[in-house]
């Protein structure tokens, strides 16, 4: 029973993470149209970020959070402005952000090698760390994931629903002629939300880079985790991105517990095939864009 | 001769030409790698032309050409290595079996209305990640050991290796490639394009949309498994990880869109021009660069041409020829390249970037050349679903 | 005579010789054509007391050899095979450095095989048919080898390669494993690390396996599929261990937790991580999380370097062929070329800069090639297979090794056990390999 529970927490914890990750991806899709891959070269760039400036100075890594959120930020903005600048439209978007993607990959394996790289316990003290509830543990930085997931979809789903910025993304998600007609500045907005999608994805890369060892090709293993919970989730619906992470997560580690880690990709997917044909708009019908 | 005709007189002229290849090959001692080139080339081809008979005719967004692609290895992995039969009997079954998955899939799936866009996307993956998970499981299919494909047999008739698996590529991808064309030219496909375009008018003007979508799907699976069967010989050693991998079903997404998603011409261009810069990026062996380069053409391609390179090559079809062929023959002539494959890459880069020059540009240029009457700008806005050649 | 004058003058000229030999041929950088490949030519040479390609001083000249390859440069297997490429290079750069191969320097055309095997398959035939290169040496990774070996095979070519795990599989009458695990490491390897385990009086009573379903470290586990052969899991049930647990999770696996927590459920005295890369890192820290530790693990082909930093790994066992501590580095010659190694490992980035098992191997296998062109005296392929399978091979890591036809041209397991202890790996067993002072430490309970 005990294992059972260990297993549940571990995977609503984990949710929490791949969540995290996710959350910029959904965001960029659903409400500008942009199917960004590159999301996913941003978190392990990131990740390698923390790793370098944590072991070259000796700092704890957490605090490398001041470092990339703002550095990530100014990215999403620049790349945004880009995309803006070449008229790049959802189809097209695959392609150029996969070329991103190639390219950022490489650039990681040129200055880091394809060595794997772990900032190791003596400046990591958060590795091993956890809470404990009645025996059941929960580990430290998928902990601190899951929260920090859980604020950004609460947050979100408050910008959405009760500010102005946030009304205007979604009538830009909608009907971008009509948005700019009522004065809607939708390429201030694009370009804000944007930067707000990778500075997620940068923060998702502190958390593995204490959680575990990087290496250039990890970033292509997220991409069958992501997608699924990207699109379970509703497009740019952070709260039910991180449901979905949630859900996931949990049916990965029911499964692995009681049938072995090998049925949890099977289980996991036959879920999602599931949980599509009989809500195919995602869970949580309610999208927070459009 | 209608226009139907005189294209499959083309395609029996081309298929002709290239089955003669490895004997040309001999002849002119050529370096035997020309072969493998070219059928990794029909690789792509094929496996780009099937997956855009579903996605670009139709719609919807397949992220699942790596389910079919990988029930077609496995299948010859299974009844060849493991169950003792002849090669050439096991790889109509690959098609067959990959073929039943798509129906089944879209059995289940086309039965739900809403279940379009990336949703559909999505179910797509989740197909591959279930086979990749079932094979991964069952002993019958892999359990985690892997097949080794090397040493299958294969009948005398197809010669020795290399020319057995040219010949098997080749068979497919024409194959392959005629069906996208005979769909692309009949009432199916301009079914499938009134569904790419609104499906719920589509039905309105009596479009049968379930069976087409159906057909579009079941050859889309048939042919990426056939390929894959065939595939299974070059691999060597079988596992559910580099067969399930996102590599196939990126890689057809990329080939179709940048070569055109509108025409049966498109991913061809596409997958020859991605196929033959990778080769020859790959051999001059930087690969760090390779990649970074890799990715920037990606961006620069997309981003510069529209609606795919075809379209262009078709609109400036003589100066796509002019190039081509006068680079291809300085190349040659002038001897610049120890290799033919590097001959044929120069040309098609210089055609590429012939390409990339924007409409506009285009049209002024040749204002310039022509200096009589204005010339209306070509814009982009080309019936493109128009079902001629 | 006078013995200490002619002592002398015998050290005199040796010197002379040896300062020629330092100031000789100083050739070109790496060029590169499209087509050709990047070509790894020698740079400045190196003085060297080398004795690798025989007593020659004269500087390699002439038509190169080239020897053609593939290695995963990018792609899943891209991180150890960072250690093949720096190895590889400082094997080019030494041997042409004393003379060359045959007198002629060595080029080595390496190409990037992306971790595909079809990929590694063309490359080859790239190699052989379009670059004509003259001699062939193996990738990195099983399926990349599988598939390179079957275009080696096609064309006749020796082919020398490392670190393939499948060893079953591979029939090619002139395939030369640099990997010396024997014919049967699944029942070899297992074995040595349970007589280790042994030899310390306390051995354990139950033990649990974790395994990769990579294809390798299946065979280890279970041995060859549709064989009674077996593998680690029945060889510990052969010592009358309990086996408490046996669970396979897939190789992209990203939550550890149910694993870990699977793993302190079942509460084995030992732990077989039958696993790659840094499988153990996540896994011991996800255990760590939950309060666990096993009184003993043993992990199969770890990174190595990953696990010096991993909190609650101390202790954890591997095996190896090689390591920097004596009696390894008796051997002066291998004290020097390991510094070489670890200069080049540094150099492009690597972590972890110490030769072991991936970077021996790979030297074997460069050393493989050399001694069956020089035995042969000539490039022919089946003269060099015929030479390596008749005299074998005296190689600097793995000693002197023969190649058994009716084995499959395997040797026998030369594998040792190694453990981490206070922070760095040591040899620990068998006794005769032992790092000084140092021997294998586990007890259940403690």
């Amino acid at each position: 029973m005990e294992l059972l529970a260990q297993g549940i927490v571990s995977g609503i914890l984990a949710g929490g993470l791949y969540a995290l990750m996710s959350i910029g991806i959904s965001l960029s899709w659903g409400a500008l149209k942009i199917i960004n891959l590159a999301h996913f070269a941003f978190v392990l760039f990131s990740a390698y970020i923390v790793y370098q400036l944590t072991v070259s100075f000796e700092i704890d890594p957490l605090l490398m959070v001041l470092v990339v959120v703002p550095l990530f930020f100014l990215v999403g903005v620049l790349v945004q402005m880009f995309f803006h600048l070449a008229k790049v439209d959802e189809f097209k978007s695959l392609i150029v952000t996969f070329g991103l993607f190639i390219i950022l990959q490489s650039l990681m394996q040129t200055i880091w090698s394809a060595d794997f790289r772990r900032i190791g316990p003596a400046l990591n003290t958060y590795e091993t760390e956890s809470f404990f509830i009645g025996g059941i543990a929960f580990q430290l930085p998928q902990l601190a994931a899951f929260i920090v997931a859980l604020l950004i979809a609460g947050g979100m789903w408050l910008i959405f629903t009760r500010t102005y910025f946030g009304k205007a993304v979604r009538a830009v998600a909608q009907d971008p002629a009509m948005a700019r007609a009522f004065g809607i500045d939708s390429r201030r907005v694009a370009v804000i939300l944007s930067g707000l999608a990778t500075a997620f994805s940068a923060l998702a890369g502190v958390f593995i880079a204490i959680g575990q060892s990087m290496f250039p090709e990890l970033a292509v293993a997220w991409f069958g985790i992501v997608f699924p919970i990207v699109i379970l989730g509703g497009l740019g619906n952070s709260l039910g991105t991180l449901v979905a992470g949630v859900i996931i997560g949990v049916a990965a580690g029911i499964s692995s517990v009681l049938w072995g880690p090998l049925s949890a990709p099977l289980v996991t997917f036959l879920i999602l095939i599931v949980a599509l044909l009989f809500r195919p708009e995602g869970l949580i019908t309610k999208r927070s864009i459009a | 001769m209608t226009s139907r005709a005189r294209t499959l007189v083309g395609f029996a002229v081309v298929a002709v030409a290239l089955a003669f290849a490895p004997n040309i090959q001999e002849a002119f001692e050529f370096p035997r790698f020309y072969l493998i080139f070219l059928f990794t080339m029909y690789f792509w081809i094929s496996q780009a032309s099937s997956w855009n008979i579903l996605t670009g005719y139709s719609g919807y967004f397949s992220f699942g050409q790596g389910a079919f692609y990988g029930v077609g290895v496995y299948t010859v992995g299974v009844l060849v290595v493991k169950q003792g039969w002849s090669f050439m009997a096991a790889l109509p079954v690959a098609g067959l079996l990959a073929g039943l998955t798509g129906l089944f899939l879209g059995l289940v799936v086309f039965r739900v209305r809403r279940l379009t866009g990336e949703i559909f996307a999505l179910t797509t993956l989740a197909i591959a990640f279930v086979l990749a998970s079932l094979a991964r499981l069952s002993t019958f299919i892999d359990g985690g050991t892997g097949i080794f494909t090397t040493g299958t047999p294969l009948p005398e008739y197809l010669g020795e290796f290399t020319t057995a698996a040219y010949r098997l590529t080749l068979a497919v991808a024409l194959i392959t490639v005629v069906v996208a064309y005979l769909i692309h030219d009949s009432r199916l496909g301009w079914g499938l394009f009134a569904i790419r375009d609104d499906e719920p008018v589509a039905e309105g003007l009596g479009v049968p949309t379930f069976r087409y979508k159906m057909v579009a799907l079941g050859a889309n699976a048939l042919l990426a498994g056939l390929m894959g069967g065939v595939w299974a010989l070059q691999l060597g050693f079988v596992t559910v990880d580099e067969v399930f991998n996102i590599r196939v079903p990126l890689f057809v997404i990329l080939m179709s869109v940048l070569g055109g998603m509108q025409h049966w011409m498109g991913p061809v261009i596409g997958a020859v021009i991605i196929t033959t810069l990778t080769d020859r990026l790959n051999s001059a062996g930087l690969a760090d660069v390779n990649q970074i380069i890799i990715g920037g053409m990606l961006v620069v391609l997309a981003l510069a041409v529209r609606e795919g390179v075809y379209v262009r090559m078709r609109r400036r079809w003589l100066t796509t020829a002019i190039t081509f062929f006068g680079v291809l023959g300085l190349t040659t002539v002038l001897d610049l390249n120890d290799s033919l494959i590097s001959d044929f890459a120069y040309a098609m880069v210089a055609t590429v970037v012939v390409m990339l020059v924007p409409d506009r540009v285009w049209a002024l240029l040749r204002d310039v050349f022509r200096r009589s009457e204005p010339v209306e700008e070509q814009t982009e806005a080309e019936d493109l679903t128009r079902t001629g050649p | 005579m006078r013995p200490r004058r002619s002592l002398t003058y015998l050290t005199l000229i040796t010197a002379l010789a040896l300062i020629v030999a330092a100031c000789g041929d100083d050739e070109g950088g790496a060029t590169t054509t499209l087509g050709t490949g990047t070509t790894m030519a020698p740079s400045t040479t190196q003085a060297g007391t080398d004795t690798t390609a025989g007593t020659d001083t004269t500087a390699a000249s002439g038509e190169p050899i080239r020897v053609g390859s593939t290695l995963a440069l990018t792609g899943v297997f891209a991180p150890t095979a960072a250690i093949h490429k720096a190895t590889g290079e400082v094997f080019v750069e030494r041997i042409n450095a004393s003379g060359g191969l045959l007198g002629r320097p060595i080029e080595w055309i390496l190409l990037d095989d992306e971790s595909a095997p079809d990929l590694a398959a063309a490359a080859y035939e790239r190699l052989i048919t379009e670059d004509e290169v003259d001699l062939v040496l193996g990738p990195y990774g099983t399926g990349n080898i599988t598939a390179a070996m079957a275009v080696a095979q096609r064309y006749g070519y020796v082919f020398p390669h490392h670190t393939a795990s499948l060893t079953y599989a591979y029939t090619y009458e002139c395939h030369f494993s640099s990997w010396s695990t024997g014919l049967h490491p699944n029942i070899t390897n297992p074995n040595l690390l349970y007589d280790s385990l042994e030899s310390t009086g306390t051995p354990p009573e139950t033990i649990g396996f974790v395994v990769n379903e990579f294809p390798g470290t299946q065979f280890i586990s279970y041995g060859q599929p549709d064989t009674d052969e077996g593998g680690a899991v029945t060889e510990a049930e052969k010592r009358g261990w309990e086996v408490v647990l046996d669970v396979a999770y897939p190789i992209a696996t990203s939550d550890w937790g149910p694993l870990a927590a699977q793993v302190r459920d079942a509460d084995p005295d030992f732990l077989y991580i039958a696993g790659l890369g840094v499988d153990a890192p996540n896994l011991i820290t996800a255990m760590q999380a939950i309060d666990y530790s096993p009184d003993g693990m043993f992990v199969q082909w770890p990174a190595p370097g990953p696990l010096l930093t991993t909190e609650g790994a101390d202790g954890i066992m591997s095996v190896t062929i090689f390591e920097e501590h004596p009696p390894f580095t008796d051997d002066p010659e291998a004290v020097e070329v390991a510094g070489m190694i670890d200069a080049a490992l540094t150099e492009s980035g690597v972590p972890y800069a110490k030769v072991e098992t991936q970077a021996a191997a790979s030297w074997t296998a460069w050393e493989y090639l050399q001694q069956a062109a020089e035995g042969a005296g000539s490039l022919d392929q089946q003269a060099m297979c015929d030479y390596l399978i008749e005299n074998g091979a005296q190689t600097l890591f793995h000693g002197d090794i023969e190649f058994f036809p009716d084995q499959q041209n395997y040797f026998e397991d030369l594998s040792k056990i190694k453990q981490v202890q206070d922070g760095e790996w040591y040899t620990v067993y068998p006794e005769e390999f032992a790092a000084p002072d140092r021997s294998v430490v586990f007890s259940p309970g403690g």
